[in-house]
């Protein structure tokens, strides 16, 4: 799960609250928060400002560190090579989950997974990916 | 008094696509209650009624087919148009006035690229170059120019990529979805919460899916919700 959904969550489970209100709580500058939540590349280098927004939120910085590195390029970058290998892939689910198989198709907002050893495709919604094999680090030419 | 369907989804402001997402009901479904060609059933009628927060018994179950278009109008007849003046005698082009000396050095530069020497060029362009006019050096070096374009390599095409992005659609799983409806096909759900449900979908669209549970209940599930889903029955 990328730091923006990460981030959106929390938001949600801590009342949904406006964006430019908690930014002002907190002391960011307008938009910080925002850029953050909807972005598909890396963001939150800033550890001074992924430490303020762990606070407001109360959670440990390390969950917001943790989520940085799984944005949503680096799992559509996984998602793709999945796809052109054919080679199974591996998803850690929020649920506490892990599913394995191979990725037929994936898209704004979902995945289509074929399990290992046949079955029906599942359908995982890509905000419910918590963690996938292999990690990439390198940035993709996709735009966003 | 009951109304149409479309009449009162236009006053409230709201699109079919927008009507489709809040009530569940497939757009195709929504345009032929809309068109009189199906009776609206007492279950669509009730979430309807719930979308466009009116009682039940405000929609016309059958609304009455659309009128056709209304004739067009006859254009009223236009006055005639004006004669046209009849045209004036032209008078002749002024002559051009003699090449300029940039335009002969240029022109035996190009022409030389064809090994082209400044006799031959008098002979294809038929006088010799001190009497050509700016007008003729104009087209000279135009012809010449494209000559040049036309016998170079042609540009080999734009080898950029655009990357592909299926993140620019959700198409796959909208289609995933079409086609289980249309099967008719239970699907089985789990929720982040850990909940299930197990129901044939009913109506869907980016943000949420309906369901009809084998009890009968129709349940929306809010798509942030679920983790994911697969045909019931699937081994995992």
């Amino acid at each position: 799960m990328s730091l923006g959904d990460e981030l959106r969550y929390l938001r949600a489970f801590h009342g949904g609250g406006n964006l430019r209100e908690i930014e002002e709580e907190i002391g960011l500058k307008p938009g910080t928060l925002r850029y953050m939540e909807q972005r598909y590349r890396r963001v939150g280098e800033d550890d001074e400002v992924l430490a303020s927004i762990a606070a407001y939120y109360d959670v440990p910085l390390g969950t917001l560190q943790y989520h940085r590195e799984r944005y949503r390029k680096a799992l559509s970058a996984y998602l793709q090579q999945g796809l052109e290998s054919g080679a199974t892939a591996r998803f850690e689910l929020r649920t506490g989950e892990t599913l394995t198989g191979r990725v037929r198709w994936w898209d704004l907002g979902a995945l289509g997974l074929e399990p290992e050893g046949g079955g029906a495709l599942t359908v995982v919604q890509r905000h419910a990916v918590l963690d996938w094999a292999g990690t990439m680090t390198n940035d993709q030419s996709e735009g966003g | 008094m009951p109304e149409d369907l479309r009449t009162i989804r236009k006053r409230k402001g709201m699109s079919v696509n927008q009507m489709a997402s809040r009530s569940g009901i497939s757009i195709a479904t929504l345009i032929q209650y809309e068109k009189g060609e199906r009776e609206i059933p007492p279950n669509d009628l009730r979430r309807l009624a719930k979308v466009l927060y009116i009682d039940e018994w405000d929609i016309n179950p059958r609304s009455s087919p659309p009128s056709p278009p209304p004739p067009r109008k006859e254009r009223p007849d236009r006055p005639p148009r004006p004669q046209k003046k009849p045209p004036q005698e032209k008078k002749p082009p002024p002559k051009s006035p003699p090449a300029r000396e940039t335009q002969i050095a240029h022109l035996l530069t190009i022409a030389a690229r064809f090994d082209i020497d400044r006799a031959a060029l008098e002979a294809e362009i038929g006088k010799p170059l001190d009497e050509l006019t700016q007008k003729e050096g104009r087209f000279w070096n135009g012809h010449f120019m494209r000559r040049m374009a036309e016998e170079q390599p042609p540009k080999s095409p734009i080898d950029r990529k655009r990357a592909y992005l299926p993140e620019g659609v959700d198409g796959f799983e909208l289609a995933y979805l079409q086609e289980q409806q249309e099967a008719g096909a239970p699907l089985h759900f789990t929720l982040f919460d850990g909940q299930t449900f197990e129901g044939a979908v009913v109506g869907f669209s980016p943000y949420q899916i309906t369901i009809r549970e084998p009890g009968g209940d129709e349940i929306t599930l809010n798509k942030l919700a679920i983790a994911y889903y697969r045909k019931a029955g699937g081994i995992r």
